[in-house]
């Protein structure tokens, strides 16, 4: 930090983009692209990048020119959804929701939708530990904002569908979800690319929750290994609100995933679940944060992952309970497996807590396959692959079953199911 | 059936066994005694084909095949079976999914089709029953939460869902009360036949009483010292090991 230009962003990242934003918001993004000159990148130094800053190869990210095409296995949901290709909604083939939530393009909001822009767009400008999030606002070419409305209950997951196909180089979705009192919805991010394709996925997510609302928020990362994935989920909550996510990830060359969800109010509930699994050289981290601000909030963080062949997982969790936080109640277990002599995980639990009156249990582990539960089914005439498999498969399941959406449950087991079969297919 | 020829085995390279000799015929039921540390878990794991047990020397023949160039899942699907002394608990995996798949496995080397579903459902609960564990249980993790007498009548489930041509049971006495020793004996005699063999294991007269053997043997630091009809285990008994020249205590 004492040089901020020592690592600059490559140049081709910080062309401006040529889109047509009124003049609020093309002020908003000269602002992130002015403070980008004066930011790095993160660099082995930089403590929460030190495990992932040398899997970032953004110079890698550049326009490509052949016509790439969807990976067979990523997931398009035929309504109910909103299909963005780098970056743009794709109107053929989203079918947008009609009542209780709404779908609003930054540059087509008005008045007061504005003002609630704005203050999220600059939430992070200037900020060194957030240069990605920087980078989103000054490559903005449009955002979203979805609304949904006091006391409805929206009973079918509304899917937002990123695809980068690489023509851009990279791409920088925006969106801000505004959850009413007392609504209840579903919201699906799905984050998918083309084969082939060598580029930056930079994403950034901000979730309101009024009081009484509850979001469920299942995000997948399912893009080819070559896409780079960078992605910022932030959540406040207000009184007795309940935000649940189910965040699913598979490796790639390199993946970040931070989630940061403030328990602002009295009675702000979260409960976050993950499944990280990787292969081959792939690398997936998860940095989370949840922030006790307001007395008796409930915080349930599970997340576990495993990691075969020479792939890397990094999770770092942090819990930060304020001062006035009284009676707050905190959980966070992080289980790990390593497949594989050569994979690597690593672990960090961090409870930061300014109040005396918690209770908070946090736990991480890391373990390799168990060598008796092995013979154990071995023993009953199931071959050495099918046993580790049917093991590896019976410690990531449980969390699979919590997903609440049937299709996409499927979806992940049969990637799961690949992924085993890859994995245990080359063991003798 | 089983032709154990001068086996010795050792664990991190500390020699257990020491030359058995066994031969136990199609039909019968052996039971092997002695005291804590004499090998005698050694022997199961050693037969089940546990690769932390290393076979220096001698053979096992299962029906004229040595099982000692057969990995575990081939004993298995060879028909060996062994009831475990601590059954492990696997969160995550359902007993049904774990059955299922063990049998058809099973089959599979048999040359038969996998079992259809509702074939399976239908054995799977009729065995249940026989060592009375609710139908709620198939549904849960292997042995997860079960107390230790429902873990040891999941084995004999097991056992019983298997057909195996040898059954091994490693003190599948220990931790069970009298209700439960009952279900267990009830089970395990339940598959005596005149082509199975079963060898038991067990410190404890008490279980001969419900499944009488053929044979008891006596093992004592790696080997077979002495051997006899089922009053060798009374005899036992009444008299302890110290009547045999062992000393007990050293080893307990």
């Amino acid at each position: 930090m004492s040089n901020p230009k020592e690592f600059p962003f490559p140049p081709q990242l910080l062309e401006a983009t040529n889109a047509n934003l009124p003049k609020w918001l093309e002020i908003i993004a000269a602002k992130a692209s002015e403070s980008l000159q004066a930011l790095s990148l993160p660099t082995r130094k930089t403590e929460n990048w030190k495990y992932s800053s040398r899997r970032l190869d953004l110079e890698a990210c550049q326009p490509a020119t052949t016509t790439l095409t969807l990976p067979e296995d990523a997931w398009l949901p035929k309504d109910h959804c909103a299909y963005f290709t780098d970056g743009v909604l794709d109107s053929d083939r989203s079918k947008l929701p009609s009542g209780g939530i709404e779908l609003i393009a930054f540059s087509e909001a008005e008045a007061d939708d504005i003002v609630l822009i704005e203050n999220n767009m600059q939430a992070y400008l200037g900020d060194n530990n957030y240069p990605f999030t920087n980078l989103n606002a000054g490559k903005l070419s449009d955002g979203w904002l979805i609304k949904i409305g006091n006391k409805q209950i929206i009973e079918q997951p509304l899917a937002l569908v990123f695809h980068n196909t690489g023509a851009k180089g990279s791409v920088h979705p925006r969106i801000i979800i505004e959850a009413g009192t007392l609504s209840q919805a579903t919201i699906i991010e799905e984050y998918t690319g083309a084969a082939g394709a060598t580029a930056l996925t930079n994403a950034v997510t901000q979730v309101q929750l009024q009081p009484e609302a509850r979001l469920t928020n299942i995000r997948l990362c399912m893009e080819p290994e070559s896409v780079q994935h960078i992605g910022l989920t932030t959540v406040e909550g207000k009184r007795n609100s309940l935000f649940e996510s189910h965040c699913v990830g598979f490796g790639g060359k390199l993946r970040r995933h931070d989630l940061v969800v403030k328990l602002q109010e009295e009675g702000a509930n979260t409960i976050m679940n993950g499944i990280t699994i990787t292969q081959g050289e792939q690398h997936f981290d998860n940095h989370t944060v949840i922030e006790h601000v307001a007395a008796h909030c409930d915080s349930q963080e599970t997340y576990r992952s495993m990691a075969a062949d020479e792939s890397q997982i990094v999770f770092n969790g942090r819990i930060l309970i304020h001062r006035d936080a009284q009676k707050s109640n905190a959980n966070m277990s992080n289980k790990n497996l390593l497949l594989s002599t050569g994979a690597e995980i690593d672990t960090k639990p961090e409870l930061e807590i300014y109040a005396d009156d918690v209770k908070c249990a946090h736990g991480a582990t890391i373990g390799q396959l168990d060598k008796e539960a092995l013979f154990y089914l071995v023993s009953r005439g199931i071959g050495k692959e099918e046993a580790a498999s049917m093991l590896s498969m019976g410690f990531i399941n449980e969390l699979v079953q919590r997903i609440p959406v049937d299709d996409l449950k499927s979806i992940v087991l049969e990637r799961i199911n690949r992924f085993l079969k890859e994995t245990f297919a080359q063991s003798k | 059936m089983l032709k154990i020829t001068n086996l010795e085995a050792t664990v991190d390279g500390q020699s257990i066994l020491k030359g058995i000799n066994l031969d136990v015929k199609p039909g019968e039921v052996h039971a092997i005694m002695g005291p804590n540390g004499s090998g005698k878990s050694t022997l199961s794991q050693v037969l089940a084909g546990n690769e932390d047990y290393e076979v220096t020397n001698g053979e096992i023949l299962l029906n004229g095949k040595d099982l000692c160039d057969l990995s575990t899942e081939e004993r298995a699907r060879e028909g060996v079976f062994l009831a475990f002394q601590y059954p492990v608990e696997i969160a995550g995996v359902s007993n049904l999914q774990f059955l299922k798949t063990s049998l058809n496995s099973i089959r599979k080397h048999q040359g038969l089709e996998p079992i259809d579903a509702v074939s399976f459902m239908k054995l799977a609960r009729e065995k249940a029953k026989q060592v009375n564990l609710d139908e709620s249980f198939l549904k849960r993790g292997v042995n997860e939460g079960f107390s230790g007498g429902e873990k040891k009548r999941n084995e004999i489930m097991q056992m019983l869902m298997l057909q195996p041509k040898l059954a091994i049971l490693d003190e599948t006495d220990s931790g069970l009360d009298i209700d439960a020793l009952k279900t267990v004996s009830e089970g395990v005699n339940a598959l005596r036949s005149p082509d199975r063999a079963v060898i038991m294991i067990t410190h404890y007269q008490r279980l001969l009483d419900y499944i009488v053997p053929d044979y008891v043997h006596v093992l004592a630091k790696g080997k077979i010292i002495k051997s006899g009809g089922k009053e060798l285990a009374l005899e036992l008994e009444e008299k302890g090991y110290g009547w045999l020249g062992i000393d007990d205590t050293a080893n307990a």
